[in-house]
């Protein structure tokens, strides 16, 4: 298992698209430092974007950074192109036939394979959050880093959505058997497309139960996820928060680890 | 007989398509097991499932005497090539080479640079696996198949699409692995005259069903040149053809097959005359492998 993550993670510091994604998940870090800093100096040019929950506001914390960074669905599109490259790269080069052979417990490969896309994921995250927090401690006036507790809480809070994400684009990746299926599943959840559908659903609901505090998309993870106040959270919310990310990562990475299981290796 | 591979009604069904029909084969080990079949005729499926790539729909098979399917340890003993070559592009051949020895837990750089000089890889330097020809694919993928130092190399049409010169150079692999390195290789080709310069023993395979199976000696005694001899008394001819020394022969449907001496026609017919025995026909003849397959499959219709 340790030798199939390493194999993994050798592979991917091997891989154009990772740098190509290291690229743009910097140049995303700074964009999004960009839009933060004309947001600050003109708020009433804002009319869109990243970060447009802290108009209004006169300083800006480090805290602030990390929804700005994470609770944005550009970094999920960035996060599902990531995972469905690596994860669909062995089936689609054919290099899980030299392998896949050595254990009868395939599971294995797919549970090494996600691991190693997760410290993949992490090291793009780190990079992209060290990009624009690095520009606006240097270059915001407004900004101050505040509560170190305060931040890492509240980016471990989002890593986990974070991780529950990645199970689930994972798993469309194993579930199509291709990047195209992976991509545009993941896109229809990073799009917010998926939005429409939850909020039919609720509408439905709630003309169809009768109990008021049953919400569908209570239970959907990207609505969750994106509109979690990790800051302001209770224990309560982040229990039942972690608790949904916890049970979409079991469904997922089981589900793609009994696919693989078995699923013939064409 | 030391086996190294038995199948044992070895069967793959999808829906009601049964790709593996009810397969045994015994592979014995250092030989080089050709599995001739045309497209279609189930010699992937046997070979992805005896690779662990593909499970076995029922029936069982054994690796050194050991269930295939539920001894893990055995598995790593088993190289595998199944149709192309399964390669990361933007790497070299090292770079993949390391990709699986990773994999397996052999970290040995001077190990895996032997391998490459093996299969005349070892000046491919910095060139990515995209721009090698499919002779150089292919024989990468032997390359990748020999990491886990298996005992068992499976070779599914490794030969397809290569020129003459990859011919050659593959058939000089395989008699290397095979005679100076002890592998066993169970191999596959549509090139049934080239399978038959490497193998050693032959599985016939047609529409998922074994058909035949039998050593390089049999199968070429069916195969052999012979002189088809076609005589007025065919009892009277055995005898003077006895007197003579003949031993290898046969009388088939109304000709007799002599299958040594070949270039002694001319004392035949000689000899026939002296006995007052006309000789009707008599010619050097043979049967290639090819045409045998297509009696044997049912025709060239089924090619």
């Amino acid at each position: 298992m340790f030798n199939l993550i390493k194999m993994n993670l050798y592979r991917m510091t091997r891989a154009v698209s990772t740098w190509v994604l290291v690229i743009v998940i910097a140049a995303f870090g700074m964009l999004q430092f960009g839009t933060l800093k004309l947001m600050m100096d003109d708020p009433f040019n804002m009319f869109d974007g990243a970060g447009t929950s802290l108009i209004g506001t006169e300083t800006m914390t480090g805290t602030d950074t990390v929804s700005t960074f994470l609770q944005n669905s550009n970094i999920l599109i960035i996060v599902s192109i990531f995972i469905v490259i690596f994860a669909n790269a062995e089936q689609k080069s054919g290099f899980d036939k030299n392998i896949i052979g050595i254990t009868k417990h395939r599971w294995k490969h797919t549970l090494a394979r996600w691991i190693s896309a997760v410290i993949g994921m992490t090291a793009l995250l780190i990079i992209g959050y060290f990009v624009m927090f690095a520009l606006c401690a240097l270059f915001l006036n407004s900004f101050t880093i505040g509560s170190v507790t305060a931040i890492l809480r509240s980016a471990g809070l989002m890593y986990i959505g974070m991780i529950a994400f990645s199970g689930l684009f994972f798993f469309f990746t194993t579930l199509f058997k291709s990047s195209a299926g992976g991509i545009v599943a993941s896109l229809i959840v990073s799009l917010g497309i998926l939005n429409l559908i939850e909020m039919l659903l609720d509408l439905l609901t709630k003309k169809f139960i009768s109990n008021p505090r049953f919400v569908p998309s209570d239970f959907c993870l990207d609505n969750v996820v994106m509109s979690f106040k990790h800051a302001s959270a209770g224990t309560k919310t982040i229990l039942g928060f972690v608790a949904l990310c916890l049970v979409y990562l079991v469904l997922t990475i089981g589900g793609s680890m009994l696919l693989q299981q078995r699923r013939d290796v064409k | 007989m030391d086996y190294i591979l038995t199948t044992n009604e070895l069967t793959k069904t999808y829906g009601k398509y049964k790709a593996a029909n009810e397969v045994s084969i015994h592979v014995q080990r250092g030989g080089i097991y050709g599995l001739i079949g045309r497209n279609g005729a189930g010699k992937t499926t046997l070979m992805k499932m005896i690779g662990g790539l593909s499970r076995p729909t029922s029936g069982h098979f054994e690796i050194h005497g050991r269930n295939g399917e539920t001894t893990e340890q055995m598995m790593p003993k088993v190289g595998i090539l199944i149709e192309a070559p399964g390669l990361y592009p933007n790497m070299t051949a090292m770079q993949n080479l390391t990709t699986k020895a990773i994999a397996v837990g052999i970290h040995d750089k001077k190990y895996l640079q032997g391998l490459l000089e093996e299969v005349g890889l070892a000046d491919t330097g910095k060139k990515k696996a995209k721009q090698f020809s499919l002779g150089m694919k292919q024989r990468l993928g032997i390359a990748m198949a020999l990491v886990n130092q298996p005992e068992l190399l499976i070779l599914d049409e490794p030969i397809n699409g290569l020129d003459p010169q990859g011919i050659a150079e593959m058939r000089a692999i395989l008699h290397h692995l095979c005679n100076d390195r002890g592998i066993t290789i169970l191999i596959s080709s549509h090139i049934l005259d080239e399978l038959s310069k490497v193998a050693t023993q032959y599985g016939i395979i047609h529409e998922g069903r074994l058909l035949e199976e039998e050593s390089k000696e049999e199968l070429f005694s069916k195969c052999c040149e012979r002189l088809e001899l076609r005589t007025s008394d065919i009892g009277k001819t055995m005898e003077i053809l006895g007197l003579m020394g003949f031993s290898k022969m046969e009388v088939k449907d109304d000709a007799i097959n002599i299958y040594e001496r070949l270039n002694e026609s001319g004392a035949i017919t000689v000899a026939l005359a002296k006995a007052n025995i006309q000789t009707n026909e008599i010619a050097v003849k043979s049967e290639a492998l090819e045409d045998y397959y297509f009696q044997l499959t049912g025709g060239k219709e089924n090619v």
